[in-house]
């Protein structure tokens, strides 16, 4: 908002008013006479607010308006066909300027424009020489009448045909205004005899037939007169202009116009003259009737506050960066202070639980496996007594067999998990009948079969090979002789105890 | 906006220069903080973790000692932690064949070996064949002696394998004087301490 913060400048021939306004503030500096004192007093002021940019309103008898349509062009072509019209009307003139208002919606839709100009701008010399030698930033000077569209605007009055007759310090103004537009305002100067009250309706109903006479206004247009004094002067001229068809006037009361403005009704009572600054402090100047070479200061004043701005931006953002990269460590370093707290409490705990262990066995682990390997080395082994029993079972299934050797093997400690076992056993008596022999053979193995600790009985060695590729020798033999030699094989099987 | 006046504006220009090195020299500075501190929090976040299954591993070993100790030193006592003792392995088998009332027994003691690898689970397990030859009159001789050896004996072993055979082909006679053998081979286990080597 501070960027805002300007001065509104009153000038007339006579005097200067300057306004300090920014949004929602705004304080009366006083009034300067245009003599020696004033120029200095003005300058004091002018000192103090040097930062400040300055919108300087002109009210003047001598300014002259003129509406021109204008082939619509753009960029240069504009500013050159701006400068060559501004020249041709106003030739003489240092302080003009060009308002594009509208476009034409018909033919070649063309610009209308409002050309305006301060033919006789001396008395306003003194003042830009106070503000330039300062190296004031002048943003415009633009013509009290614009000022008062403004303050319209804020009226939110409805009628196409608006005559404004405002009445203030320097005389009576009359500016008529079409579509809320400017389009022609005249000052009656205070010394005049237009000042009585009659007189002014009279003005008002010349200024009506001279915009007319200058097809400004329609003739058969219904001319809106609102009349702002507040000095009250003007209420008597309500009456006649509403006695004329031609005319509908109505009062401005200052309680409106304050309402209007959002202005203090105190403060608009005892400054009168503020009301179109107020009206006007805060909006785009569309008329500028300075020159060029006036508003240099400003240029650089804009240029100066955008640089400003663009440096406090910058400086925010890394500022505001930097504080929340800055408070994201923090929080990750009162989290890490955290962690060090709670690792330090855990191995505090630790250490706590690392001296009850004994120091002088193995590992836990370690400890823990060896007792486990030595529960399964431990673990129970083939009973040899159930073994035994279970071939002797077998054995007195089959009386002529008769047990030579017995080996086993203790396998439980590997994945097979059983015991193996080899018999070499014996036929007696043998008769040399090698089938009837391999029948009891046959018989013995089904016996161990039968048993259901045991498993897989192969005959590993038969008593005779009967095979083809194999030579195959003997003699018949008597049963009863005493050296009758045995009819030997092997068996291999495998044991799993049955668990309990 | 018209063309910039340079020469007027240098100050501001140096202005939004100081801002630029300023800002960007305060957001590198704080993000270099920032990593800085997201590292050291990464870094804590392990060691937090360490320490925690640190705390976890150690209560499992607290757990495993209340468990196993009392188990492990009887372990030791008996000697199978440790370098082997093959005199008390001799002395309890000449014991249990006084105990079982045979007839004298021969032994043979191997080098120690080290054991499967499947059967050791990555323990230092040793083990040392032992050859016991031992005659016998009848087949139960063989169960008694072993069951004898088995409460004298003080350290881990196992029954790997028995033969049993016939002294001669003669017949039964009824005299007390051995006619069977029997050769077992006993694997006796140790597990080296931390100083020993199985070799």
């Amino acid at each position: 908002m501070m960027l805002d913060h300007r001065l509104i400048l009153l000038a007339t021939p006579r005097q200067i008013g300057v306004l300090d306004w920014r949004p929602g503030h705004m304080h009366w500096l006083g009034e300067f006479a245009a003599d020696t004192a004033g120029l200095t007093a003005f300058r004091q002021v002018v000192v103090r607010h040097a930062q400040l940019p300055v919108l300087l309103v002109a009210d003047t008898v001598d300014e002259d308006y003129r509406s021109e349509i204008l082939p619509h062009v753009r960029g240069h072509a504009r500013n050159e066909l701006l400068a060559r019209k501004l020249r041709q009307f106003f030739r003489n003139s240092r302080f003009t300027g060009a308002w594009r208002q509208a476009r034409e919606t018909t033919g070649r839709r063309d610009d209308r424009y409002l050309l305006a100009a301060l033919p006789d701008a001396d008395w306003l010399m003194p003042w830009l020489t106070v503000l330039h030698r300062e190296r004031v930033p002048l943003a415009g000077i633009t013509p009290l009448a614009l000022a008062y569209q403004h303050l319209l605007d804020k009226l939110k009055v409805p009628s196409s045909h608006t005559l404004l007759a405002c009445r203030l310090s320097n005389g009576l103004r009359l500016s008529y205004y079409h579509k809320g537009l400017l389009r022609f305002s005249r000052l009656i100067g205070g010394d005049t005899p237009t000042q009585l009250p009659g007189n002014a309706a009279d003005e008002i109903a010349k200024t009506q037939l001279y915009l007319s006479g200058q097809r400004i206004l329609p003739r058969e247009a219904r001319l809106h007169v609102l009349l702002l004094d507040p000095s009250g002067q003007l209420d008597s001229a309500q009456a006649p202009l509403n006695a004329d068809p031609a005319f509908s006037a109505r009062l401005i009361d200052m309680s409106s116009l304050s309402r209007a403005l959002r202005i203090p009704d105190d403060f608009l009572a005892a400054t009168p003259d503020v009301a179109p600054l107020a009206a006007i402090a805060g909006e785009t100047v569309h008329l500028n009737l300075a020159p060029p070479e006036l508003l240099q200061h400003h240029t650089e004043f804009r240029w100066r506050r955008a640089l400003h701005a663009a440096a406090g931006i910058v400086a925010l953002l890394g500022l505001g960066m930097t504080a929340t990269y800055w408070l994201y460590a923090q929080d990750l370093n009162d989290q890490t202070r955290q962690m060090a707290l709670q690792q330090q409490q855990l191995d505090a705990r630790y250490q706590t639980i690392a001296r009850t262990f004994p120091t002088r066995v193995a590992a836990p682990e370690q400890l823990a496996q060896t007792v486990r390997l030595a529960r399964q080395l431990d673990s129970r082994q083939p009973d040899v007594t159930v073994l035994q029993a279970t071939i002797g079972q077998a054995l007195q299934a089959t009386p002529d067999i008769t047990l030579d050797g017995l080996h086993w093997t203790d396998d439980t400690l590997t994945p097979a998990g059983d015991v193996q076992v080899n018999l070499d056993a014996a036929i007696t008596p043998f008769d040399g009948n090698y089938r009837a022999a391999m029948q009891r053979i046959e018989h013995f193995m089904r016996t161990l079969q039968a048993s259901p600790a045991v498993r897989d009985v192969t005959l590993r060695a038969s008593p005779v090979n009967a095979e083809s590729t194999r030579t195959l020798s003997g003699k018949t033999l008597d049963a009863n002789a005493a050296d009758a030699p045995a009819a030997r094989f092997s068996l291999s099987l495998h044991y799993r105890e049955a668990r309990s | 906006m018209t063309r910039p006046p340079f020469p007027v504006l240098k100050l501001p220009l140096l202005l939004v220069l100081a801002a630029l090195l300023l800002a960007s020299g305060g957001v590198l500075w704080a993000r270099h903080q920032a990593d800085d501190a997201g590292t050291a929090l990464q870094q804590q976040q392990s060691a937090l973790n360490r320490a925690r299954q640190q705390l976890d591993h150690s209560r499992q070993q607290q757990q495993l000692i209340a468990t196993y100790l009392a188990d492990y030193q009887t372990l030791a006592a008996r000697g199978f932690v440790g370098a082997e003792d093959r005199l008390a392995w001799i002395e309890a088998a000449q014991l249990a064949n006084r105990d079982s009332g045979l007839y004298g027994l021969d032994y043979r003691l191997m080098p120690r070996t080290a054991s499967l690898p499947s059967l050791a689970q990555e323990l230092p397990l040793g083990q040392t064949s032992m050859t016991l030859t031992l005659p016998l009159l009848v087949e139960t001789d063989l169960t008694r002696f072993l069951a004898a050896l088995k409460s004298r004996a003080p350290g881990v072993y196992r029954v790997q394998g028995c033969r049993l055979t016939r002294l001669n082909n003669a017949p039964f006679e009824a005299v007390n004087r051995p006619q069977l053998q029997a050769e077992c081979e006993l694997l006796w286990f140790t597990v080296a301490t931390v100083t020993e080597e199985v070799r």
